[in-house]
């Protein structure tokens, strides 16, 4: 029943609830941890949603529970209507480290999705073909990922990740790896690509700048255990064109230092939670 | 954006890059080119004087005594046993059908071994229950001195070729077995949760993930494996067989014939590399996608 229902909205964009979200986790030494309290967030449909907060606030893990990998303790997500369980259909994820087959050419990694879903392996690389080339990497289908830069390995991600025209993106510190010049190239043809689809995002970030420029909605989660701080709306037009050239708008300057108020505080305490822990330990 | 355009403080003029350049460039290709070769020169050079001076020493020393040659044989003699085994053959035939029956047993035990090794370590690596269950016997498994089941072999299944292909396989069967179970346990997590996001079956995941991932792990194992294998038919036939180069070794252990016993043991040394440089071969093949490492880039 869920499949059919999921198998109608993939092709859409898809809001996303979470209800009271709580997430602890038990560590092996048998000690508790909780990394979300009492979530409650509503992503609407096509919306992009950047989420920031300090380390350890528990970013990452809401991405994993939207897209089904791992379910809350307590509290409920809802995908387009429906209670996540298992896998949620119609989403894509861009992990922060490389998730490409480094055994796999370009080709064969961005064929991955439609070939997982059962598609012929001769109209999945087709497709795959053409999504090369959207991304900038026509001529390099037969490289292996060890072959490329990391800019060029975040194009095949991004290429892997949009194939299955997704209903949802969750990516998660994407860029973080990437020099500042690459990330400034590769926000610039995200956008532009999710200007044409419209999936819903959550982008989970450290940089505030990339926030504000990419997304529709700026979360802040507090230090952890990560819960809601704010919400703010980014009320910049769109399309945003370069997002090197955006941080000069005055409206820009003003959310950020609106937003930073905010984050810098829970930034503030996370640190000072470290720096204890590590003068406690030694 | 509507301060005047930076202009840059310094810049460096670069002049047009003439023949002395390319000169120099071919000057220091040649120079790299020169250093190589004579490395190689070297290298073989000393590589034969080892080869010499062990041969050759060994000879000199039994020939004057100072080593026995009746306990240690002597190239000499080596070299004569294996052109009399070649001419007149050994008293169970041929030494081709001796080596031929070797082999077979080896390829066999190997094919068998790895196939199962690799089949019980993905399954284990994949089903953590399985796995739980099944580790303390698998410990003591492995603690077992294995190459004693070839008595066992010998009795149950009889003189012919199935009692050293069991042996084998066992030996082999723990190599890649390990190997395996511990490559699937290494998996990335990134990978098979990316699969997992764009909707891979349990089957997609072991067969585009898993298995490609471990096989790192397998083919590194193949080189001992296969020496695994040679062990095993040898032990076997020592055990008692009709044929084989392992029942060659026991005949000329028993007739005090130490010629022989190197004879045999050098077969086997040509038979194993053979095997290894075929193995290599397949490694290449399989894992042409992996970077080239430090060592190999030096190599070539």
């Amino acid at each position: 029943m869920a499949s059919t229902v999921a198998g109608t909205v993939a092709r859409r964009a898809a809001p996303i609830e979470l209800s009271g979200v709580t997430k602890r986790f038990v560590t092996p030494s048998g000690s508790r941890f909780t990394a979300l309290r009492d979530v409650d967030l509503t992503i609407g449909a096509g919306t992009f949603c950047a989420v920031v907060g300090p380390t350890g606030c528990g970013k990452s893990t809401t991405l994993t529970m939207v897209s089904g990998l791992d379910r809350p303790s307590a509290g409920s997500v809802r995908v387009a209507g429906q209670a996540v369980d298992g896998i949620t259909r119609g989403t894509s994820f861009m992990f922060q480290a490389d998730a490409l087959m480094p055994w796999k050419t370009v080709l064969a990694n961005v064929a991955l999705g439609p070939v997982f879903h059962g598609v012929p392996r001769k109209e999945a690389h087709s497709r795959a073909r053409d999504w090369v080339r959207r991304v900038g990497l026509a001529g390099f289908e037969d490289h292996h990922p060890h072959q490329l830069s990391g800019g060029m390995r975040k194009r095949v991600s991004l290429a892997a990740a949009l194939i299955n025209e997704p209903s949802i993106l969750l990516m998660d510190e994407p860029f973080g790896a990437l020099d500042v010049q690459t990330k400034a190239i590769m926000s610039n043809e995200l956008l532009a690509l999710w200007e044409q689809a419209r999936p819903s995002v959550i982008f989970v970030t450290h940089d505030l700048e990339e926030a504000i420029a990419l997304a529709d909605q700026v979360v802040v989660l507090t230090a952890g255990p990560g819960t809601v701080k704010a919400v703010y709306d980014i009320d910049l037009p769109r399309p945003r064109g370069a997002v090197q050239e955006i941080r000069f708008e005055p409206r820009f300057l003003e959310l950020h230092h609106q937003i930073w108020e905010s984050l810098r505080e829970e930034v503030g305490r996370a640190y000072a939670r470290t720096a204890n822990a590590e003068g406690g330990r030694s | 954006m509507s301060a005047p355009p930076l202009k840059p403080q310094h810049s460096v003029e670069i002049g047009p890059i003439g023949s002395t350049a390319d000169a120099t460039e071919a000057a220091i290709a040649a120079d790299v080119r020169n250093s190589t070769r004579r490395r190689k020169t070297l290298l073989w050079a000393a590589r034969i004087a080892t080869l010499v001076i062990i041969i050759g020493g060994w000879q000199l020393f039994t020939s004057a005594k100072i080593v026995d040659p009746f306990f240690w044989g002597r190239p000499s003699g080596i070299v004569k046993q294996l052109n009399d085994w070649v001419q007149h053959g050994t008293q169970y035939g041929s030494i081709w059908l001796q080596i031929w029956t070797t082999f077979k047993e080896a390829v066999l035990g190997f094919v068998v071994g790895v196939a199962g090794g690799v089949v019980v370590g993905v399954l284990l690596g994949q089903v953590r229950f399985l796995a739980d269950v099944a580790s303390p016997y698998i410990k003591v498994a492995n603690a077992i001195p294995r190459i004693v089941l070839g008595s066992l072999f010998t009795v149950a299944l009889g003189l012919g070729i199935a009692s050293k292909v069991s042996l084998a396989s066992v030996l082999v069967f723990f190599v890649v077995f390990f190997n395996a179970f511990q490559g699937v346990r290494e998996v990335d997590r990134n990978l098979l949760n990316n699969a997992r996001v764009l909707g891979a079956s349990r089957l997609a995941i072991t067969r585009h993930v898993v298995v490609p991932s471990a096989l790192t792990w397998i083919i590194a194992s193949l080189h001992v494996a296969f020496g695994m294998a040679i062990i095993g038919a040898i032990v076997g036939e020592f055990l008692g067989a009709q044929k084989g180069l392992g029942l060659v070794i026991a005949t000329a252990q028993n007739n005090f014939n130490p010629n022989g016993v190197f004879a045999a043991m050098f077969i086997i040394a040509v038979l194993a590399l053979t095997a290894e440089g075929l193995i290599a071969l397949l490694e290449r093949r399989l894992l042409s996608w992996r970077p080239r490492s430090q060592s190999e880039v030096a190599a070539a």
